[in-house]
């Protein structure tokens, strides 16, 4: 029998384990990486959205004139001249704006310089139609327009030549200060618009009319118009304060009211459920436990009724006392407690510690985790909830919640296409849950990993 | 002894400082709640300060509807509070809203538009005062009709001659349609009131007749005929989005579209005209939308409520909305107010939706189902008209299917 000689496989095995190693790396990543796609890319589109003109264009651009850094340095630029306010604009006496248009004007035509006014512009829905503005058109002269230069050019293969065209805004005399310049430039529909200073906020009329909100927005004004106008339209009739800022502020009261409510009186009854001793107990907890079992609906006009009677309806704090107390933390608060060891407490029994000392000293540093989850669940649920606030809330503009608030401006400008104030509130009521869930992260990672049965 | 006196002294003081009294109104929220904020601020409470009146206004976000029902039953409504026309008959016979006859008298009623009381009144009895109102008209842009050398829609139109102007644009102009079509009864019904059909016949059931079928056919053969193009194909969700857009150079829409293209095309050169003519009968059709001022039957302060009823709907307040191009006044003396005679494009447009509401507006019915919610009695209609306009039934198949859902609901 002849012995066969067979060189080792190794290095084709280590070659097939790396690769196999490679392609899990690539499938959890690829996972992640889809997952996020899946998660930030909405959010990503809303939020461009929120910026445009027009949120619900359609097919959907991801380039646009308010995303463009060029755009950016001409609305600082322009916010500065139109009234020193290189962040909102604006225009103001003495304002000088020297602005530049250029159009395409194919072969055989010619040029005819485009007429410019500075038109009179009301908002035609949303509250800002109720508000009287400051118009820009009363105070606002607009110097010849001058051709400033000619160069050819091929535009979608049509032989012809780009046409340049300057002009000035000015405010002389004296006069108050108008929010914002509009800016309507008209020329023949043969000559194509091709570029400006400032990109416009829409061409109408088949191309004719070039047509700027603002020829003097400012930076924000130009690129987060629709943030702007969250704080500015939606105003109290009587007051003129702003609503937005007073929802926020009304919002961050009932969501960390109702956080410290939860983390006193959940830790403590917790606490007290699972360690003193106290007669019928076990009933207390079987009460909470069929609490939680009974639905919401059920409970919902007699906690109505309740609120009525106790004049609380219409009030900030009418809703903090119904939505402060939560029988499910008790209950996560309870079984928190119930897993760290009993030795640690008459470890501190022993070391004299009286029940106070030892839940304030020893059980509640032991207790982060919990209360951070704690935290996180009840300031995002107080935060985004709609229902009970506006059964309590209806119709008190002021004491609005942000949810309600968004609502608010849902009725005002979603039903009249607007969508792009909407896209913009929705975004900034957003921002304090996000922010909350980056600082307050680890805490979930730490209920996981540290255990107290390990002490 | 003396404890009671103290409590007399406290109770008498407390007295005094509420010898004002207040009157809670309650309507839509959003920009409502801005419009008749400013209007109670600047025209209601002043008239009515010296009797020690003051009026509130709670605008509800959400469901109004849902949310009057639930204040009504609850006992929590305000003392005035809106109604809109198409939930009014339920709401009116549930007994929870005052009748104004007689608080009001046949002088005091003579000056609002008929249409618009007949609008609120059930079983011969007043229920509320209409606050504002919209009607129907064509919109059209005039760029449009010029590029494409057609004349513009007018009042002598009918659906033949309209329509064939649509066909005219549409064909020049490759890339705008003649009318962006909805499949909503409130865009279509009043082609067929226009033909002689009644919604509710005098059994108060809803039957599908000849009339129906003939406005049916004409209004759903406009896509197929390159007339229009459905306006979710031009994704849009109504007529006057697609005429913003430019996509189409006609919409059938009320007064609020003059606000939407302030803000949208605000340079746009657009005129208006009433609803075309049907070509048998001669007369044209338009819906009332409207809303009115009730009153809670259970209000404790029914007379301060009345008067501010009376300064809501007054002559000053409607000239104050109107002249801020916010709403349509209900009063028919309004009809020759300068704001409509102005020139321009917007009060062309008030004063065609206005008129719509008179004779001009030929066969006038308000936008309310008797006592059918509004949502699940045009049901049927839409997806008729969807179904024909996508080419997936014939319209008498689509007939035969909205008179067997419509049977179902009216059992």
């Amino acid at each position: 029998m002849a012995t066969q000689t067979i060189s080792p496989k190794r290095t084709l095995d280590e070659r097939f384990l790396a690769r196999q190693r490679w392609a899990r790396a690539g499938w959890v990543y690829g996972t992640m990486l889809a997952l996020a796609v899946l998660f930030i890319g909405p959010f990503y589109v809303a939020f461009l959205g929120s910026l445009k003109d027009n949120p619900l264009e359609y097919p959907f651009r991801y380039t646009f004139p308010q995303i463009m850094p060029h755009n950016w340095a001409e609305a600082w630029r322009l916010g500065e001249l139109g009234a020193g306010n290189p962040w909102l604009g604006g225009f103001k006496p003495g304002a000088q704006v020297p602005f530049e248009v250029s159009y395409f004007v194919p072969e055989g035509t010619e040029p005819v310089s485009p007429s410019v006014t500075v038109p009179t512009r009301r908002a035609g829905a949303g509250i800002g139609a109720v508000l009287e503005e400051v118009q820009a058109s009363q105070y606002a002269k607009v110097s010849p327009v001058a051709e400033a230069g000619r160069s050819p050019a091929v535009l979608d293969g049509q032989q012809g030549q780009i046409v340049r065209y300057r002009f000035t805004i000015t405010y002389p005399g004296t006069g108050p200060t108008a929010p914002r310049l509009p800016l309507d430039v008209e020329a023949p529909l043969s000559q194509r618009f091709y570029s400006a200073t400032l990109d416009p906020n829409r061409l109408e009329r088949r191309g004719r009319v070039a047509s700027w909100d603002s020829a003097t927005p400012g930076f924000f004004g130009y690129t987060f118009r629709n943030y702007v106008r969250v704080f500015n339209e939606a105003r109290n009739p009587n007051t003129g304060q702003s609503l937005f800022l007073r929802w926020i502020f009304n919002s961050f009261v009932v969501s960390l009211s109702a956080v410290l409510i939860n983390l006193v009186f959940a830790s403590l009854a917790g606490y007290a459920l699972a360690r003193m001793y106290l007669p019928g107990k076990n009933l207390i907890f079987g009460a909470i436990i069929l609490l939680l079992a009974v639905p919401a609906q059920v409970t919902f006009i007699s906690n109505y009724l309740v609120l009525r009677d106790l004049n609380l309806l219409g009030m900030i704090w009418g809703l903090v006392i119904w939505i402060g107390i939560d029988m499910a933390r008790v209950f996560l608060m309870k079984q928190f407690f119930e897993n760290i060891p009993r030795e640690i407490e008459e470890a501190a029994l022993i070391d004299g510690a009286n029940p106070l000392v030892t839940f304030f000293r020893v059980i509640l540093p032991m207790a982060t985790p919990a209360l951070g989850a704690l935290t996180i669940l009840t300031f995002q649920g107080v935060w985004n909830e709609f229902f009970k606030a506006q059964v309590v809330l209806a119709a008190q503009q002021d004491s609005y919640t942000l949810p309600l608030g968004l609502s608010f401006f849902r009725n005002a400008y979603g039903q009249v296409g607007d969508w792009g104030l909407m896209l913009a509130s929705a975004f900034l009521s957003m921002i304090p849950v996000v922010i909350l869930f980056v600082v307050f992260q680890r805490y979930f990672v730490e209920g996981v990993s540290t255990s107290a049965l390990k002490g | 002894m003396k404890r009671w006196v103290v409590i007399g002294v406290l109770l008498s003081v407390l007295g005094g400082a509420l010898a004002q009294t207040t009157v809670r109104l309650a309507g839509f929220g959003g920009d409502n709640t801005a419009v008749v904020s400013n209007l109670l601020k600047e025209v209601v409470n002043p008239a009515l300060e010296k009797e020690g009146i003051k009026a509130v206004y709670e605008g509800i976000e959400g469901d109004y509807n849902a949310s009057l029902l639930n204040a009504l039953s609850a006992g929590t409504a305000a003392d005035l509070f809106y109604v809109d026309v198409n939930v009014s008959e339920p709401i009116f016979a549930s007994g929870k809203v005052e009748p104004l006859d007689k608080y009001f008298s046949k002088a005091d009623i003579a000056p609002f538009i008929s249409s618009l009381v007949q609008s609120f009144t059930i079983g011969g009895k007043l229920y509320g005062i209409p606050k504002d109102f919209n009607t129907l008209a064509v919109v059209y842009n005039k760029d449009l009709f010029d590029e494409a050398k057609v004349p513009y829609p007018n009042q002598t139109d009918t659906w033949d001659t309209f329509k064939a102007k649509l066909t005219k644009v549409q064909s020049a102009l490759k890339d705008v349609a003649g009318l962006c079509v909805v499949a909503d009864y409130a865009r279509f019904g009043e082609f067929a009131y226009a033909a002689g059909w009644k919604p509710i016949n005098a059994q108060g059931k809803t039957m599908l007749d000849a009339n129906f079928k003939r406005a049916f056919t004409w209004y759903t053969s406009l896509v197929k005929d390159r007339a229009a193009k459905f306006a979710p194909d031009l994704g849009e969700g109504w007529t006057g989005g697609c005429l913003g857009a430019e996509k189409s150079a006609v919409a059938i829409e009320g007064a609020w579209i003059g606000g939407f293209l302030r803000d949208k095309a605000p340079n746009m050169n657009y005129g208006s005209t009433y609803i075309p003519l049907d070509p048998q009968t001669k007369k044209r059709g338009n819906f009332i939308f409207t809303v009115s001022w009730s009153l809670n039957a259970a209000s404790k302060n029914k007379d301060a409520a009345i008067k501010v009823l009376k300064a809501l709907t007054s002559p000053e307040a409607q000239n104050w909305v109107l002249n801020r191009g916010l709403a349509l006044p209900s009063r028919k003396a309004l009809s020759t107010s300068a704001v409509f005679q102005r020139p321009g494009k917007e009060n062309e447009l008030n004063r065609v939706v206005f008129n719509g509401s008179t004779q001009m507006g030929g066969v006038v019915l308000p936008y309310k189902f008797g006592k059918y919610n509004a949502a699940d009695w045009q049901r049927p209609f839409n997806e008729a008209m969807q179904a024909v306009i996508t080419g997936k039934k014939t319209v008498d198949q689509a007939i035969a299917d909205a008179q067997n859902e419509l049977n179902r609901l009216m059992k």
